[in-house]
């Protein structure tokens, strides 16, 4: 009698346990490497082309009109690995984000998933740690980028 | 004579339809032409899985998925200081033609999308969507002075530098 009930507890765990599991992997939730990152927010397209001086003071104004024109924002890592913000604090615009844009050229530290694809590196930024305002002051060695005014 | 003609415009269009939507060069480092095909993908969702409507409806970045697998993260369009989501959103899920502009620097490969049009055969479409959408947003004409300097008329940008200054200090 013992033995039957133990077979039909486990049995119970089996039909519950399966299907639980068929529907996490429905999901097709994809986790990547927990992180926290500190850096500069910059404007990925005017860092990776080096078309201009990209960072700081500097480059702010323009880092504001790529941020504004949809231009993926980045953060450029104080180990000089640039990342692509596909999402911020839960948010998942990466298109003119307005929490981004307020926090171009910021030297900030994030927390969240960093993925790498195809060589190029993406962060999910969870959590924003710390905002540590602007610091890179760059205008006096580079003007105003690109236009200087 | 007829034929002739006929002949010179049948090359002509093929000319047009091969070779004048070509990529233009921009003299970007390590800079290489390319036509390539692809499927327009949601970044976030290729990576993670979180996969909303019509790839986010225009709010996310989007790629380009190769049938190699390769993901291609569209930064530039032909606009100035301007991206490519609102040129892809409208292929969300399809197939299309990518023309542009590989850039290889700090050991990253970007892409500039400068013509796009749906596989196999779609009507070719300059990357500059843009320009028109925001002129139509801001009430200008899309040739005008105020909308090909948008980036100084643009009412967000222009809260911005109002309130941060163009250093974003303040001063």
């Amino acid at each position: 009698m013992k033995q039957h009930g133990l077979a039909a507890a486990l049995l119970a765990a089996i039909i519950w346990i399966v299907p639980w599991s068929s529907a996490q992997a429905d999901t097709g939730q994809k986790a990547g490497e927990t992180v926290k990152i500190a850096g500069e927010i910059i404007d990925s397209w005017c860092y990776l082309t080096e078309i201009m001086y990209p960072l700081g003071t500097a480059h702010h104004q323009c880092a504001v009109w790529c941020a504004v024109g949809g231009i993926p924002v980045g953060i450029l890592s104080d180990d000089g690995t640039p990342y692509i913000l596909l999402s911020f604090q839960g948010n998942d615009q990466s298109v003119a984000n307005p929490a981004l844009l307020d926090l171009q050229t910021h030297h900030v530290v994030l927390e969240g998933q960093a993925f790498e694809r195809d060589g190029m590196h993406y962060l999910v930024a969870d959590r924003l740690v710390e905002d540590n305002g602007i610091t890179n002051m760059t205008e006096e060695d580079y003007g105003i980028q690109p236009f200087g005014e | 004579m007829k034929y002739t003609i006929a002949v010179l415009s049948l090359v002509l269009s093929a000319a047009w339809s091969a070779g004048a939507l070509a990529a233009e060069s921009w003299g970007l480092p390590e800079e290489e032409e390319t036509r390539f095909e692809a499927m327009v993908v949601d970044t976030l969702c290729e990576l993670t899985g979180d996969c909303p409507d019509k790839c986010g409806g225009g709010m996310r970045q989007l790629s380009l998925l190769t049938d190699e697998g390769e993901l291609i993260l569209p930064i530039k369009n032909v606009v100035a200081f301007a991206g490519t989501t609102v040129e892809l959103a409208g292929f969300c899920g399809k197939r299309v033609i990518a023309d542009g502009l590989f850039s290889t620097n700090r050991g990253v490969k970007v892409f500039a999308l400068q013509f796009v049009r749906e596989a196999p055969d779609g009507k070719w479409r300059r990357a500059n969507r843009f320009l028109n959408l925001w002129a139509e947003a801001n009430g200008v004409d899309p040739k005008s002075n105020a909308a090909q300097q948008w980036f100084r008329n643009d009412p967000t940008v222009i809260t911005i530098i109002e309130r941060d200054g163009k250093l974003g200090t303040g001063k």
